[in-house]
């Protein structure tokens, strides 16, 4: 497999802050990865992903996806990078109330000037593909939560990014929606090989990936791969590491 | 902590947002303060304004502005209210009773207000002053301005009472509002989703018939006679013509634009691109929420527009119309040679006589035997003011010769005029029309039989012309003859009358001598002033010029800054998405695009149908109501031009203060925005 995301000693440290809230983070993705990145809270997880998707610039270190040094972008030419390369998913879904889920779902493509009659045969397939063929004249204040982000998680895949960054995605969701989205994720990086680069504090969304991150202050605490265990091996696997970080912590505080 | 304290820390921490609401109350009471000082100031009012016209006026157009300030400061006050429904809300959920609430919202409004009334009345004070030193220079007024006192106490007092009343009224209101809401509304008021209606066919056509079918009415009266105007009836037509206008806008802006715009939606084609596939559901979402804002705004526009383009074209035009009135600086009718002597002794005391030319016309009276000769010949009243029709005359052209034609047109300064005309053959004449045919036909190439003597000769009508040489009160049916039969004419008969036309730049401008020769002619209705007319026009009309200027001022104001909160409110609440587009790769200059297509429509409509409703509504008042004295001349409608650019200014200036403050408001274009900026100057040094 060939390396897609290349993060070297990656540091950022926001403005008047005392500590960095990334401090020389380094780690590759390969192509078709699925990742979940763990952590506490404060821990650096979205300050990693808006570094890594040329949102927020890094104060040190080097960031190359498919080669392209991300330093050297202005802020036109990161734009480009993000149509081009990137997709996202949002906690709070985040779908234009006035458009219809169609029209959310066509947003990308029709960024990329993709022909207008391709972009209806894939959003068609898509929508058929993970279900929401039924939803797609409605406008979003019509569905529910689950099927908003189910839809915005569509939104994302459907231009095929090189890499799709999602935050906390299942955090709005009760289970069984989470559950159902996560398998659309899932299905997305299994059979369209989509790498995918998720934050989640939930131990269960993150079995669903093939390799965990976690986060600890700015720095990669440990990380965890799948390998050949079952997702329900993998899940206890990482409930467990949790479980260890937090008696750490807990035990440093009482020191 | 006590509300006081409380309300004031608010409003320290949030300035900006609260600087807006500042501003668009301080405006609003400058107009009203600097009005109201103007209709409450008695040494201005007496000196142009004769038996009450202008107080009367004033108090009408005070009822207008107080209405208006009351709805003005009662939505900006709402558009701030539901901008902080969020903020009341968690106040409320850390609990905070409705009542500490309201009691917040009526000293915040109360500073603000205050605030406000103190910069309202600086500058409407100072506007004030600018008016009334404006008028005096217009008219000549002379005011003895230390006799005004820069606040006026009585205006000062009601302003002061009335902003209070308001203050009143909004507190009222907001309290409405705070009772009816819920906790939950109050915290997602503004997330209320509204859903999405497709747009019906019936009501867009009907909106689109009904208003071409009003336009089409307004375009009938170019018919003239044979135009529904006149067989109906000009105020009947022009109601039904106004109601099918506005009841046609309003299904226009709230059905038929939405369908149009539904149509390209639908057109794949058209609709699949990063920018569109964003502005066109969001631009029939908002016309669909905001209709009723769009349509209020559309019809002041169109009214204001309206109301400025034929007040201007009505006091323009009798000003261009002088020309014709009284094509000479100054003209009388002389009796004898003895009254020229004393007519030139007066204008001496005033000029130097080099430069003043003197022309005596003398004009021949003569009779047609023929049928079928212009309207002019058989006017039996002197033209112009309705004091000269009370000036009977017999049917009858009245002649004079083209040598004093060509002297009379080179004297009063119509040198080109004078130099296009190419003489006159003997029988040949010149026809002075009083207006152009209604029909649109000319007397060119007619010949009429005249009686000279015992000769009947038969003139033919070289041309017709609107420049006549000497005023309609002193001749109507004017024929310029050649000088051959002018002197046949000087050898059969004695002049009907004799004119005196007196020229000069020397002249020009000079009341006190029209006053003299007035009293040495006795009250002469034959006397005639080309800038006594003028003058008199001004001092006529400034003041309604003046008070119709301030209700369109107000107008506009109206429009711009509610286009302006209505827009930016929406830019805003809108934020987020923005945020989410420039994620998905939108660049800034993508962003800020999207942005100008939203905002542009909603300064276009009211403009476009203002531009429209004002051209058809000039074209009917200038058709029905005015006379055509300047026949097809483009220059009498300047000052429609004049306000119609000015309008567009305005527009522009709303516009791009909208999007610029929608462009700072949005944290990525605002950002990429400078950031741009910077990487083109790095690029280029
Ligand atoms: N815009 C900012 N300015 C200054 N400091 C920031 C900013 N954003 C985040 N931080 C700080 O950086 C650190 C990491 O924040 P980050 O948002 O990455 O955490 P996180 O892991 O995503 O937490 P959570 O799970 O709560 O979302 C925190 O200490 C936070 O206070
Ligand atoms: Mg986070």
């Amino acid at each position: 497999m060939t390396v897609l995301l290349k993060a070297k000693e990656v540091t950022k440290t926001y403005e008047n802050a005392k500590r960095p809230s990334l401090n020389k983070v380094s780690f590759s993705v390969e192509n078709g990865e699925f990742i979940s990145i763990m952590g506490a809270s404060g821990s650096g997880k979205t300050t990693l992903l808006n570094v890594l998707s040329t949102i927020d610039t890094p104060t040190g270190g080097e960031i190359r996806i498919n080669g392209t040094d991300l330093k050297n972008l202005s802020a036109t030419a990161a734009a480009d990078f993000r149509k081009n390369n990137l997709g996202f998913i949002f906690q709070e879904y985040f779908l234009l109330d006035s458009l219809t889920i169609r029209e959310n779902i066509s947003v990308p493509l029709a960024l990329l000037k993709v022909p207008p009659a391709k972009i209806e045969k894939n959003v068609r397939d898509f929508a058929k593909r993970f279900g929401i063929a039924s939803q797609l004249d409605k406008y979003p204040c019509e569905l529910s939560g689950g099927q908003r982000q189910r839809a915005s998680a569509i939104r994302a895949i459907i231009k095929h990014p090189s890499i799709l960054f999602a935050d906390e995605p299942t955090g709005a969701l009760d289970s069984s929606s989470a559950t159902e989205l996560l398998t659309t994720l899932l299905n997305a990086n299994q059979e369209l090989h989509t790498t995918i680069l998720m934050v989640t504090h939930d131990a269960y969304a993150a079995s669903f990936a093939n390799r965990i991150l976690i986060f600890r202050d700015g720095c990669i605490l440990k990380e965890l791969s799948k390998g050949g265990s079952d997702r329900h091996e993998f899940y206890e696997a990482i409930a467990a590491e949790i479980a260890k970080s937090d008696t750490t912590r807990t035990g440093g505080s009482l020191k | 902590m006590n509300p006081l304290s409380f309300a004031y820390k608010n409003l320290s921490q949030k300035l900006s947002f609260y600087a807006l609401y500042l501003f668009s109350v301080s405006l609003v009471i400058t107009i009203f303060f600097s009005f109201t000082s103007f209709s409450m100031n008695h040494v201005m009012l007496e000196k142009i304004s004769e038996n009450g016209r202008v107080e009367s006026m004033c108090n009408t157009i005070s009822v207008f502005l107080m209405i208006f300030v009351v709805f003005y400061m009662s939505y900006s006050n709402r558009f701030f209210l539901k901008q902080r429904t969020k903020e009341l809300g968690i106040y409320a959920l850390l609990g905070c009773r409705k009542s500490a609430i309201l009691q917040l919202l009526a000293f915040e409004n109360l500073f603000i207000c205050g605030f406000a009334l103190v910069i309202g009345l600086v500058l409407g004070a100072a506007a004030h002053k600018g008016i009334v030193f404006g008028i005096s220079a217009l008219l000549g007024l002379s005011i003895d301005t230390a006799k005004i006192p820069f606040f006026q106490p009585s205006a000062v007092r009601r302003t002061v009472c009335f902003v209070f009343l308001v203050i009143f009224i909004l507190v009222l209101s907001n309290g409405r509002f705070l009772l009816k809401i819920s906790l939950m509304g109050l915290i997602r008021f503004e997330k209320k989703a509204e859903k999405n209606l497709t747009p019906r066919r019936l009501p867009a056509l009907l909106g689109l018939i009904i208003i071409l079918s009003g336009y089409g009415l307004a375009l009938d009266i170019v018919r003239g006679t044979k135009s529904v105007w006149f067989s109906i009836g000009f105020y009947v037509v022009g109601m039904l013509t106004m109601m099918l206008i506005v009841i046609g806008t309003v299904f226009f802006i709230s059905a038929f634009l939405p369908y149009v715009v539904g149509k390209r939606r639908k057109n794949v084609k058209a609709f699949y691109t990063g920018t569109r596939i964003i502005t066109t559901p969001n631009f029939i979402y908002r016309i669909r929420t905001n209709a009723r804002t769009l349509i209020m705004l559309t019809l002041l526009s169109a009214a204001a527009l309206t109301i400025s383009s034929i007040m201007a074209l009505s006091l323009y035009y009798p000003v261009a119309a002088v020309s014709r009135m009284a094509p000479s600086e100054l003209e009388c009718r002389i009796e004898n040679d003895q009254q020229t002597e004393e007519i030139k002794l007066t204008v001496g005391k005033y000029a130097d006589m080099k430069d003043i030319s003197f022309l005596r016309t003398d004009v021949y009276k003569i009779t047609s035997p023929a049928d079928g000769l212009p309207m002019e010949y058989h006017v039996n009243t002197a033209k112009g003011d309705s004091e000269n029709e009370k000036l009977l005359r017999t049917p009858g052209f009245e002649c004079i010769s083209y040598t004093d034609y060509l002297a009379l047109l080179n004297a009063q300064g119509k040198h080109r005029i004078a130099g296009q005309l190419t003489g006159l053959q003997e029988a040949e004449c010149i026809l002075v029309k009083y207006q152009p045919n209604q029909d649109g036909s000319d007397e060119k190439g007619d010949i009429y039989p005249v009686v000279i003597g015992e000769n009947t000769l038969s003139l033919i009508v070289k041309e017709t012309t609107l420049n006549n040489p000497v005023s309609f009160a002193n001749s109507v049916g004017t024929l310029i003859v050649s000088d051959a039969v002018y002197s046949m004419l000087q050898k059969e008969y004695t002049p009907e009358t004799s004119i005196l036309s007196i020229n000069g730049h020397a002249i020009k401008d000079n009341e006190p001598l029209y006053a003299e020769l007035k009293e040495l002619l006795h009250d002469s209705p034959y006397l005639q002033g080309s800038s006594h007319r003028i003058h008199e026009i001004f001092s006529l009309s400034s003041s309604t010029f003046l008070l119709i200027g301030f209700l369109v001022i107000l107008f506009f104001t109206a429009v711009g800054s509610i286009l302006y909160f209505n827009n930016i409110s929406t830019a805003a609440d809108s934020k987020a998405d923005y945020e989410m587009l420039w994620k998905m790769g939108y660049s800034g200059k993508a962003l800020r695009k999207i942005i100008r297509k939203q905002v542009f429509p909603f300064f276009m409509i009211p403009f476009a149908f203002g531009l429209l409703d004002c051209l058809f509504a000039t074209l009917v008042y200038k058709t029905g109501l005015m006379q055509n004295l300047l026949g097809s001349n483009p220059a009498q409608f300047l000052p429609t031009l004049l306000a119609i650019l000015l309008t567009a200014f305005f527009y522009l200036l709303y516009y791009l203060l909208t999007i610029h403050t929608c462009y700072t408001l949005i944290p990525h274009v605002r950002a990429v925005y400078c950031d741009d900026r910077h990487h083109d100057r790095k690029a280029r040094t």
